[in-house]
């Protein structure tokens, strides 16, 4: 019986594990299917990527400073920045504490080191 | 030294276990590795110490309690996807002694925890080590002391997280975007019993459980509920289960954040809402550094003793004000009354906490 439970935990944790991968990749194709359709779109005039550009800049600020708010305030005030190696490793930390996830991490980090 | 064939059978690791671990430390070490080159590059993490420090002055039923308190956290960064943390909490409750006008105590020193993360992939962080017993979210997010809105402990706070706040074995968690309107987020843990006790620390024992914990997030509405589940493996075996809730309304400077935990100690609940007097129209330099906070708790006790719970059924309600001077510096003040078989009292609290961090090395670098 132990041993049954032991093939059985160790199948469910590689179950697990696949799911999770799976579900990774595809999120992980879905978001450069969506980088490249929007590349693919872009003209070719400087002046249209550079606009391009200042848009993802400032997609990237609102996203962060949208994302930093929801996050960080559920727990504690909003703190302000630190300098961006010290913030690395803050937002790794809450990541793992208050388990943000990996995209939010890093729109807050990028956000929190412009 | 020989062995009975049917005991080698049980013991030797079979083929299909092997095959399932040599799979788990592919998908674990493997396949995230290859998703980490499509990052974009990140600044490279410094070793780092954050924390809060604090002196509160409590009048517990009319009796003065000086409470100095430091809690540093040391977080070191290894490569992309290591993580080393510990906490430590130096912290004194110093009282009056009969016929003595001058305040005595000892300075308690304990080492919350110390783990060690690995962050697998996106969706899974696996810890090992000495952590903080993810049962509910008080004590996980909300108890130190720079974080939490009023200085005295939820009466409910010890269900489920063990003798020492911690357990000592491994833990799973992680978040993820579940659909574009809400995440998940989950912590799955094994805790071995543990009866260390270091000479001059506080005891480093930990019961011997399992459990788990999840919670739906919702950023937009801000919005975030869920629950924890633990099995006792040891004693009594008995079982433990909570809900927690959480509320920030984007429109309002407003928090509600709410547990009910139970187990066979006890059980019980609080209710916590903080208000930021943002919106107040005069004197606006002050008010919006002013916090209003009010917490509602009842415990009711359970079929089995605790040394660490309340030995009679108490209901609880607190009502603070807090001062924010800058970012990190607050004062805090609160008034509470508790009632209970026990006999009612006051609890009052006074003082000031101040969130402290810097870089163990050059922190602007890249």
């Amino acid at each position: 019986m132990k041993f049954k439970r032991n093939i059985l935990a160790c199948l469910s944790v590689v179950i697990l594990g696949g799911v999770l991968c799976a579900a990774g990749q595809e999120q992980a194709r879905v978001v450069d299917s969506k980088v490249s359709s929007t590349s693919s779109d872009a003209a070719p005039s400087s002046t249209l990527s550079s606009s391009k550009a200042v848009h993802e800049g400032t997609y990237s600020r609102f996203e962060g400073e949208k994302r930093y708010r929801a996050n960080c305030g559920r727990c504690h005030m909003a703190p302000h920045k630190f300098p961006p190696r010290m913030m690395a490793t803050i937002v790794r930390h809450m990541r793992v504490r208050a388990t943000i996830t990996d995209e939010d991490m890093h729109f807050i980090l990028r956000y929190m080191t412009e | 030294m020989s062995t009975a064939p049917g005991l080698r059978r049980n013991r030797a690791p079979s083929l299909p276990c092997r095959i399932s671990l040599v799979g788990a430390l592919l998908i674990f070490l493997g396949v995230p590795a290859l998703q980490a080159q499509d990052q974009l590059a990140d600044p490279k993490p410094v070793p780092v110490i954050i924390g809060g420090s604090g002196f509160i002055t409590t009048f517990d039923g009319g009796e003065p309690h000086l409470g100095p308190l430091i809690a540093p956290v040391l977080l070191v960064p290894i490569g992309d996807r290591w993580l080393i943390e510990s906490r430590a909490t130096f912290e004194a409750d110093l009282t009056q002694q009969p016929g003595s006008s001058a305040f005595h105590g000892q300075v308690l020193k304990s080492v919350d925890y110390v783990q060690l993360d690995f962050i697998a992939n996106p969706y899974l962080t696996v810890t090992v080590g000495r952590f903080l017993t993810p049962f509910g979210i008080f004590n996980e997010r909300f108890y130190p002391i720079w974080v939490r809105n009023l200085m005295t402990d939820p009466l409910i706070l010890p269900i489920g997280i063990g003798p020492s706040q911690a357990s000592t074995g491994a833990m799973v968690r992680g978040g993820f975007k579940a659909t574009s309107r809400f995440n998940i987020n989950y912590a799955a843990y094994f805790s071995a019993l543990s009866t260390v006790t270091l000479s001059n620390v506080t005891p480093l024992d930990s019961d011997r459980v399992a459990g788990g914990r999840v919670g739906i997030f919702i950023p937009n509405a801000r919005v975030e509920i869920g629950g924890s589940f633990e099995h006792l493996l040891q004693d009594e075996r008995s079982n433990s289960f909570g809900f927690h809730g959480g509320w920030q309304p984007p429109a309002l400077p407003l928090e509600l954040r709410g547990e009910y935990q139970r187990s066979a100690r006890g059980s019980g609940y609080w209710i916590e809402p903080a208000y930021r007097l943002n919106q107040v129209p005069f004197w606006q330099y002050a008010m919006r550094r002013t916090q209003l906070v009010a917490r509602m708790q009842q415990y009711f006790v359970g079929r089995l003793p605790s040394d660490s719970l309340p030995s009679v059924n108490t209901r609880q309600f607190e009502f603070g004000v807090n001062y924010y001077f800058r970012d990190g510096l607050r004062a805090v003040s609160s008034y509470g009354r508790q009632f209970s078989d026990m006999g009612n009292k006051n609890v009052w609290t006074i003082g000031l906490t101040y969130r402290f961090a810097f870089p163990l090395g050059h922190g602007d670098e890249n």
